[in-house]
C-alpha cells in the first residue's frame, strides 16, 4: 500500500464512520423554536412524577436543630422547616408551588422516562422530600469550586455561576436531593419564568431547594434598611404557603417566638436515616402532641 | 505492522471522535447516568487512564532509584506511554464537567472577587496533582532523553526520579480519595488509597507488557511483577467483598484468574499468549473502574459510552505511535528499530555496585536539598495563605484536608528549581525567547484566572478617573444629565459601579445571574429614605455585599456618585411614568 | 479492637517478617509470601473485629506495612533506604486511611501518624545500623502500634 492509497483509505474510513456515528444523533437543537410551555404541562409533569414508583424513606428520631456548629454561624437565625406527616396527605401542591416560585423547568420525555425531574420537592412514598440544608452538609465539603456554600443563617446555598457541574455534590448527597440541569431548558422551550426574582439556571449546573432564599433576602434587606434585628419573622416559603393542610411549617430554629419552634417543641422529630447524622434543618414531625 | 496498528487506532479514534463531539455538545446527558449514578463513564475512563499513566514513571523513575536496571529503550518507551496516557486521562474529567469553560475555578487560587476554590475538595487535590505530575513527567522524559548526550541533564536524572517517586503514588492516592472521601456506601473504604495504587501499577504494567510485545522483546521481571499485582488485586477484591458483601466476579475472572495462564509455558512463550494475558488484565481493570463508578448498575451502557471507550484507546494509540516514530532517533539511539528483531536476548541486568553513603550525603540528596527546601517553604506559605482565606470567608475546614495539597506543590516547585541550573547551561538564544514567551503566557493565564474569564462585566466603558474629576463641581439635584459635572461623575460611576449596579443605575443582568444576593435597586424612594449622608457612608465603608471604596475614591467623589445615582433614579422614574402613559394611550 | 488483639496482630506481623527476604530474593516468591500475609491479615481482622467497623477497613494494610518494617532489619544492604520506605508506606496507609475516614466523621489519628512520621524522618539519619539499633527500632514500632 503506498502513501496515497493509505491516506485515501483513512479519509474514506473517517467519513464513513463519522456518518455512521451521526446517523443516530437526536437533534435536540430542533426544539429551539418551540413555544413556551403552558401551565398545564407543569401540572401534568407533577402528576407524572408523583405516579412514578418510589419507596418510603426510612425515618429516624432526631433532636431539635440548634445553632450551627461552624465558624461564622449566626446566633440569631437558623432557618428550617418541619413537615407534619400526620397532616400531610401527599397531594403534591407544594411541588407545583415550588415550581412556580423558583422557575423550575420541565424535562424532556427521555429524562422523564428515566425519572430525572428537576423538581426541588419530590414525593418519596407520599412524603415530600427536599434538600434538608444539613448543618454539616457533605455536598458542600465536596464541592471543588465553593459554589455550594453555607450561609451564616443555615441555608445551603448555591452560587450558580461558580458551578462547573462536576456533580460531585450530587454523588455525595446521601439522599440525592440535588438536581442537575442536563438540558438547556430555555433553549428547548421547557422553561417558563414565573418569578422574576429567581434566575433561570443554565445548562450544566446543579440546583436544589434554596429554602426560598430570595424571600429571606428581600425581608432581610427591608429589615436592615429600617434598622433592626432580623429574625426572618415575616417570611414563609412557597411550599409552606401552598400547603392546604398547613403541614409544612417554616421558621427560625433559634427564635423561640417562631411558629416552627412552638409547633416542633411538642412533637417527635424525624429525619431520613442518611441525613440524621448531618444536622438537618428540615425535619419531619409525627405523633406526640 | 506499524501501519496496520495505526489504521486500527484511527478506526477506533474516528467514531470515538463522533461520540466525543456529541458528548461535548449535549453535555452529561449524552452518556449513561441516572438518578443514582451522577458521574458515569468519563470518570471510569479517567481513573483507568491515569492508572495506565503510572507505568512509565514506575518502571523508569522508581526502578532507577531502587537500582533495578532497565534497558533504556524500555524505560523511555514507558515514559512516553505515560505522557500519552496522561493526555488522554486529562481529557475525561474536563469533558465530564457540566460547564466546561468554568474548569479553571477548580484551581486553588483566589480570583478578583475574593472567591476561592474549596481546597478541601478531593477534586481540587486531583487538579493540582495532575498538573504537577504532568509537568514533572514532561521534564523527566526530556531529561532522560538528553541524559545520554549531556552530563548536566544526566546529573539531575536521579534526583528528579526521587522527586517523581512519591508524586506518582500520591496522584493515584488522591484519585482514590475522590471515591473514599464521600458518603456513597459502595465507595467506603479506608483501604482505597493502596488498592488504587496497586490497581494502577498493575494495569500500567499490563500496558507496558503489551507494548514490549509490539516492540518485539520481553522483560520477564515485568511480567512477574504483573502477576504479583494480580494476586494483590484479587486480595483487595476479596477484602472489598468481605466488607460490603458485593463481589465482582467478572473483574475477578479477567484481572485475577485469566492472567494466571501465564504459568502455562505455551502461553508465556508465545507473543500472542502474552498479549492476551496482558489484554485480559486491561479489560478486567477497565471493568473494575466501570463497576466502581456505577455501583447500582446504572441504566446500561449506550453507544456514546462505547464511543468514549474507543476514543480513549484510539487517541492513545495515535498519539503514542506518532510520538514513537517522530522520536525514534532519540529513543533508540544506536539500537534496533521497532519490530525488526523478533527475539531479542534479554540482557542480564548488570549487577549494581553497592556503595555505602553515610546519612544525608548521597549525591541525590545534595542535589535535592535546596530545591526541596524552597518547595517546602513555598508550600508552607501557600497553606498559611489558604488557611487565612478560608477563615476570612468563614468556610469550615479541617487541617487534615490540606495535607493532600502539599506533595504536588513541594514537588512541582522543587522540580522546577532543580531544572533551572541545567536550563541556564543549555539555553540558547531561541530557547531563552521561548522561555520568556512561556513565562508571559503563564502570567496571562494566571491573570485570566484571577480576573475570571467569564465574569467580566460587559457593556460598561471603563476609563481612568484620576484627574478627570473636578472636586469643586459636584452635580446636584438641579443639574441636567448633560452638564459637565454630571458627565465627569458618570465616568466614575461607569468605571466603578456599573459592573454591578448597571450603567443606568438599575441592575446589571449579568451580575444578578452570577451572585444571587442582588445589589440594591437604586430607586428614588429608597434613596430618599436613606438620605445622602448614609449613602455616602455605604459607598465608602461598604455594607453586606457592597465593597468599601474608601481609599479608592475620595469622600467628595462618593458624594458626587450618590447625587448622580439620584439623577439616574429620577430619570428612570420619569421614563417609567412616560412608559405607563404610553401604554395607557395605546389602549 | 481490644488491646490484646492488637498486640496479637503485632506479634503476627513480627512472625511474618521472619519469613521475608530469606535466601536468594526472587520476585515471585516474595510476592507470593506478601500476598499470603495480606490474606492472613484480612482473615485475622475479620475474625477479631466486625466488618462494619470503619477503623478496621485499612487494618490489614497496616499489619502488612508493619510486617515490612520489621522485615527490613534483615535485609543485607540498602537497609536505611528500605527502612525509611517501609515506614513511609505505613505512614501512607495511616494518613490517607485517616483522611478518608475523617470525611465520615471519624477523628484523624494525629498521634499515630505524627509518631510514624517522626520515626521515619529520624531514621533517615541513621548511619550503619547495628543489632542494638535494630532492636531499638523494633521496640519503637511496637510501641507506636500498641500505644497510639
Amino acid at each position: 500500500m503506498d502513501r496515497r492509497e493509505f491516506i485515501k483509505w483513512c479519509s474514506l474510513l473517517a467519513v464513513g464512520s463519522m456518518l455512521g456515528g451521526c446517523r443516530k444523533l437526536p437533534f435536540v437543537g430542533d426544539a429551539a423554536k418551540k413555544d413556551l410551555p403552558s401551565f398545564k404541562m407543569f401540572e401534568a409533569e407533577v402528576r407524572r412524577a408523583m405516579s412514578m414508583p418510589s419507596h418510603r424513606m426510612e425515618l429516624v428520631r432526631v433532636s431539635m436543630p440548634g445553632r450551627l456548629n461552624r465558624p461564622g454561624a449566626s446566633d440569631e437565625n437558623r432557618f428550617g422547616m418541619a413537615i407534619d406527616l400526620d397532616a400531610c396527605d401527599g397531594c403534591g401542591k407544594c411541588i407545583l408551588a415550588c415550581i412556580q416560585e423558583n422557575n423550575i423547568p420541565l424535562v424532556t420525555e427521555d429524562e422523564a422516562a428515566k425519572g430525572r425531574f428537576m423538581h426541588w420537592i419530590e414525593m418519596r412514598g407520599g412524603v415530600p422530600f427536599m434538600c434538608a440544608h444539613c448543618g454539616n452538609a457533605p455536598c458542600e465539603r465536596a464541592c471543588p469550586t465553593g459554589a455550594a456554600n453555607h450561609t451564616p443563617d443555615g441555608l445551603s446555598a448555591m452560587m450558580y455561576k461558580h458551578c462547573t457541574g462536576s456533580r460531585y455534590c450530587g454523588a455525595n448527597c446521601p439522599e440525592h436531593a440535588r438536581k442537575f440541569n442536563f438540558n438547556d431548558a430555555v433553549q428547548q422551550g421547557l422553561s417558563l419564568k414565573f418569578n422574576d426574582k429567581v434566575p433561570v439556571r443554565s445548562k450544566g449546573v446543579m440546583e436544589k431547594c434554596s429554602l426560598c432564599l430570595h424571600r429571606l433576602q428581600d425581608d432581610r434587606l427591608a429589615v436592615k434598611t429600617a434598622g433592626g434585628v432580623w429574625r426572618g419573622r415575616g417570611v414563609n416559603t412557597a411550599c409552606a404557603e401552598a400547603c392546604p393542610k398547613k403541614a409544612i411549617v417554616f421558621g427560625n430554629w433559634l427564635d423561640p417566638d417562631s411558629l416552627l419552634v412552638k409547633v416542633a417543641r411538642r412533637r417527635d422529630l424525624y429525619a431520613p436515616v442518611g441525613l440524621a447524622g448531618l444536622d438537618p434543618s428540615i425535619v419531619y414531625m409525627m405523633g406526640g402532641k | 505492522m506499524v501501519r496496520i496498528l495505526f489504521i486500527v487506532f484511527l478506526c477506533l479514534l474516528v467514531p470515538g471522535l463522533a461520540s466525543m463531539g456529541y458528548s461535548l455538545w449535549q453535555g452529561p446527558a449524552a452518556w449513561s447516568v441516572d438518578t443514582d449514578v451522577f458521574w458515569g463513564l468519563p470518570i471510569s475512563l479517567f481513573v483507568f487512564w491515569i492508572g495506565l499513566a503510572h507505568a512509565g514513571t514506575l518502571i523508569s523513575a522508581i526502578f532507577l532509584v531502587l537500582d533495578v536496571k532497565m534497558e533504556r529503550r524500555t524505560s523511555i518507551l514507558a515514559e512516553l506511554a505515560t505522557l500519552c496516557a496522561l493526555v488522554v486521562a486529562a481529557i475525561f474529567p474536563l469533558m465530564h464537567l457540566g460547564v466546561i469553560e468554568n474548569f479553571y475555578m477548580v484551581a486553588p487560587y483566589m480570583d478578583s472577587r475574593g472567591s476561592m476554590a474549596n481546597v478541601c475538595s478531593p477534586l481540587v487535590w486531583d487538579f493540582c496533582c495532575i498538573l504537577a505530575y504532568g509537568f514533572l513527567s514532561v521534564v523527566y522524559l526530556i531529561v532522560h532523553m538528553l541524559s545520554e548526550k549531556s552530563a548536566v541533564a544526566a546529573s539531575i536524572h536521579r534526583p528528579l526520579a526521587w522527586l517523581l517517586f512519591p508524586m506518582v503514588l500520591w496522584v493515584h492516592t488522591v484519585v482514590s480519595l475522590d471515591f473514599a472521601a464521600t458518603f456513597v456506601p459502595a465507595w467506603r473504604g479506608a483501604f482505597f488509597p493502596i488498592y488504587f495504587i496497586v490497581g494502577a501499577v498493575f494495569s500500567g504494567l499490563a500496558m507496558v507488557n503489551i507494548m514490549l510485545c509490539g516492540e518485539g522483546y520481553r522483560m520477564r521481571q515485568l511480567e512477574k511483577l504483573m502477576l504479583v499485582g494480580s494476586w494483590f488485586l484479587g486480595a483487595f477484591l476479596l477484602w472489598d467483598w468481605a466488607l460490603k458483601g458485593d463481589l465482582n466476579v467478572v473483574v475477578l475472572i479477567f484481572a485475577v484468574l485469566l492472567p494466571q495462564f501465564w504459568f502455562v509455558s505455551a502461553v508465556r512463550e508465545s507473543t500472542l499468549g502474552r498479549v492476551l494475558v496482558a489484554s485480559s488484565v486491561l479489560v478486567g481493570m477497565l471493568l473494575e473502574r466501570v463497576f466502581l463508578v456505577f455501583p447500582t448498575g446504572g441504566s446500561g451502557i449506550g453507544w456514546v459510552d462505547l464511543g468514549l471507550i474507543c476514543f480513549g484507546f484510539g487517541l492513545f494509540g495515535v498519539i503514542f505511535l506518532v510520538a514513537r516514530l517522530k522520536l525514534s532517533r532519540l529513543i533508540e539511539g544506536e539500537e534496533v528499530l521497532m519490530g525488526e528483531v523478533e527475539e531479542s536476548a534479554p540482557k542480564r541486568p548488570a549487577t549494581v555496585k553497592f556503595a555505602y553513603f553515610p546519612p544525608l550525603t548521597t549525591p541525590e540528596f545534595r542535589a535535592l536539598r535546596f530545591p526541596l527546601l524552597l518547595g517546602i517553604l513555598s508550600c508552607v506559605l501557600f497553606l498559611v495563605w489558604v488557611v487565612g482565606c478560608l477563615e476570612e470567608n468563614g468556610i469550615a475546614f479541617s487541617d487534615v484536608n490540606l495535607i493532600p495539597l502539599t506533595c504536588p506543590i513541594v514537588t512541582a516547585v522543587a522540580g522546577f528549581v532543580l531544572c533551572l541550573r541545567p536550563l541556564v547551561f543549555h539555553i540558547g538564544k531561541v530557547g531563552g525567547i521561548v522561555m520568556v514567551a512561556l513565562a508571559v503566557l503563564l502570567g496571562v493565564l494566571a491573570g485570566m484566572v484571577y480576573g475570571g474569564v467569564m465574569s467580566v462585566p460587559s457593556g460598561s466603558v471603563v476609563s481612568s478617573t484620576g484627574d478627570m474629576f473636578d472636586v469643586n463641581a459636584l452635580p446636584d439635584s438641579t443639574s441636567s444629565l448633560d452638564s459637565v459635572a454630571v458627565i465627569r461623575t458618570k465616568a466614575v460611576f461607569e468605571a466603578r459601579c456599573a459592573g454591578c449596579h448597571g450603567a443606568d443605575g438599575r441592575l446589571n443582568e449579568k451580575f444578578v445571574r452570577e451572585y444571587y444576593p442582588v445589589p440594591q435597586d437604586l430607586d428614588l424612594a429608597r434613596m430618599d429614605a436613606l438620605g445622602e449622608d448614609s449613602l455616602v457612608n455605604v459607598v465608602l465603608n461598604g455594607r453586606t455585599n457592597m465593597n468599601p471604596y474608601a481609599g479608592r475614591i475620595s469622600p467628595q467623589m462618593a458624594r458626587g456618585l450618590v447625587r448622580y445615582m439620584r439623577l439616574l433614579a429620577e430619570s428612570a422614574r420619569a421614563d417609567g411614568v412616560r412608559a405607563k402613559a404610553g401604554e395607557g394611550g395605546g389602549e | 479492637m481490644t488491646p490484646l488483639m492488637s498486640s496479637l496482630a503485632c506479634v503476627m506481623a513480627l512472625a511474618q517478617a521472619f519469613f521475608l527476604w530469606r535466601g536468594k530474593i526472587r520476585l515471585l516468591k516474595e510476592g507470593l509470601l506478601l500476598f499470603g500475609f495480606f490474606v492472613i491479615s484480612c482473615v485475622f481482622t475479620l475474625l477479631v473485629g466486625s466488618p462494619n467497623d470503619p477503623q478496621l477497613e485499612h487494618y490489614p494494610l497496616q499489619m502488612l506495612a508493619l510486617c515490612l518494617c520489621f522485615s527490613t532489619t534483615s535485609l543485607p544492604r540498602y537497609r536505611r533506604r528500605y527502612l525509611v520506605m517501609a515506614q513511609a508506606l505505613w505512614f501512607w496507609v495511616v494518613l490517607f486511611g485517616g483522611i478518608s475516614l475523617a470525611y465520615r466523621g471519624i477523628e484523624f489519628p494525629w498521634a499515630r501518624a505524627l509518631a510514624i512520621l517522626a520515626l521515619c524522618c529520624s531514621s533517615t539519619l541513621l548511619s550503619r545500623i547495628s543489632k542494638e539499633m535494630e532492636f531499638c527500632l523494633m521496640v519503637f514500632w511496637i510501641a507506636i502500634w500498641i500505644l497510639f
